[in-house]
């Protein structure tokens, strides 16, 4: 046993606990040991731990296993598994969300343009057309339809138009309709942009403000 | 080889099938060889317009299904020498009776004959609008100035855009300008700046369209008639010539009070 190297290593770190996973041996004797390793825990009280897989690429249902072997233990739980890899999946999934994808003309009635990432309408959007995007909308133009921001749960996303005059925002899970309240509020719908309120509503306010109120959408860094 | 357009709105009831008589009609009268299509199958009107009812003897789809040859089936508009033609539609059928392909021969075949095919489609965007698109080589989307005929308009313009043919142009139908000047309906500017396609002419709203409509005769015929000036415009303009438009400047009030007055000389 002692010239054998350790697959599984608990370290206590400024983070708290660490369980770090070795990535060179294979996948059953890394969950061999473990195992041991769990059970033989001679700690008190329940500790939050971090499981670091390295370098080992882990599916979700190895990754779910290795989570009911930890909490086999009545003094660990597992608060979040790290891992130094991905999938070239979603390594490109990752990218095309950053990317921002651009079209250029109408969105008419009837119509839906839909983006994976943020989305740039160089064009009017008209009523009962739609823009959707994982990501920010922003549309140079009339944006006179309806449009959904952050499709897929993301509630940092704008939408941002030269004139919004949308019959519906949407942007994560929140929904707003215009109503005629909305409208007399902005009564300029000039160079605007929707965003969630920290009430937890969306919001309208000049295309100025967005500096303030969503200053990581700007991918430059540092000032200048 | 003549050009084949349809005459689309989405909408029913903005004047497809007036527009195809009146522009028909205005291009035979300007020499041109036209044979006006109907394809609303089912709800034939445009033999009606044209006072050709009574004619008719074989149909559209007499013709698709071989039943007949295409020159049994059309009926010549006696007022013009050769100059016009109406295939009519089928009434005791419905649209699902042709297909897009078939459709498109047959224009195809028309076209060889003919300066101008003009296709009224039928309202809607669905298996008749489909067959009425399929043939034609450029498009004119009707529209009157009601938000709802203009959403459709857009919605339509949509489709068309996706079709392998020329960028639709607009007619903006039955335009009342009392009302353009009380600032109660939506001005020609609105309507193209919100469609942004190019405008191919308006036609004033007139009570004569719908008697001389009555009478089997389009109104395009009486020369003094504004809405009549309103289509012979926007055949000129099919024709190539370019006419000044008149509706650029409706947004002023007081625009039409001024070509009123040039009417009544």
């Amino acid at each position: 046993m002692t010239t054998k190297q350790q697959f599984v290593t608990i370290k206590g770190t400024k983070d708290g606990l660490v369980l770090r996973l070795d990535d060179k041996c294979s996948y059953s004797d890394m969950v061999a040991e473990l195992r041991r390793k769990v059970s033989e825990n001679s700690l008190e009280g329940v500790a939050e731990v971090k499981v670091h897989t390295g370098h080992r690429y882990c599916t979700e249902e190895e990754l779910r296993e290795i989570m009911t072997i930890v909490h086999e233990s009545p003094h660990l739980r597992v608060s979040k598994i790290q891992s130094d890899v991905i999938t070239m999946d979603e390594c490109n999934q990752k990218i095309v969300e950053r990317q921002s994808e651009t079209y250029i003309g109408i969105v008419r009635s009837g119509q839906v343009i839909e983006a994976e990432g943020d989305l740039v309408v160089i064009g009017d959007v008209n009523p009962n057309g739609k823009v959707v995007a994982a990501g920010s909308i922003y549309v140079l133009g009339r944006l006179k339809g309806i449009a959904h921001a952050g499709a897929s749960g993301n509630e940092d996303c704008v939408i941002a138009a030269s004139w919004l005059e949308a019959t519906h925002l949407l942007i994560a899970d929140k929904r707003e309709t215009m109503t005629d309240e909305l409208t007399i509020l902005s009564e300029q719908p000039e160079m605007e942009c929707a965003y969630i309120h920290s009430n937890g509503f969306i919001a309208i306010d000049r295309l100025q403000e967005l500096r303030i109120l969503r200053p990581n959408l700007s991918t430059f860094k540092g000032g200048s | 080889m003549g050009e084949a357009i349809v005459i689309t709105s989405g909408k029913g009831g903005v004047g497809k099938t007036t527009t195809s008589a009146n522009l028909g009609t205005a291009l035979a009268l300007q020499g041109k060889k036209v044979c006006l299509v109907d394809t609303d199958i089912g709800l034939r009107n445009l033999d009606v317009i044209l006072g050709l009812e009574n004619r008719i003897i074989y149909d559209l789809v007499d013709v698709i299904k071989g039943r007949c040859k295409v020159h049994q089936a059309l009926v010549k508009d006696k007022r013009f020498e050769d100059g016009l033609f109406l295939l009519p539609a089928a009434q005791t059928t419905d649209k699902t009776a042709i297909s897009p392909e078939e459709m498109k021969a047959l224009i195809t075949e028309l076209k060889r004959d003919y300066d101008y095919v003009l296709i009224d489609c039928p309202a809607g965007i669905e298996q008749g609008y489909k067959n009425a698109v399929a043939g034609a080589d450029r498009a004119i989307v009707v529209t009157t100035p009601e938000i709802s005929a203009v959403r459709d308009a857009d919605r339509i313009i949509g489709l068309l855009e996706a079709e392998p043919i020329d960028p639709p142009k607009l007619i903006i139908n039955r335009i009342k300008s009392q009302l353009v000047n009380r600032g109660d309906a939506l001005d020609v500017n609105e309507i193209t700046t919100h469609l942004s396609i190019d405008l191919l002419g308006i036609v004033l709203d007139d009570e004569n369209v719908i008697s001389s409509s009555n009478k089997g005769e389009p109104v395009v015929m009486d020369p003094s008639n504004p809405a009549a000036i309103g289509y012979r415009n926007i055949a000129r303009r099919i024709l190539g010539e370019s006419v000044p438009l008149m509706s650029l400047d409706t947004g002023k009030p007081g625009f039409f009070g001024k070509l009123k007055s040039l009417f009544a000389k």
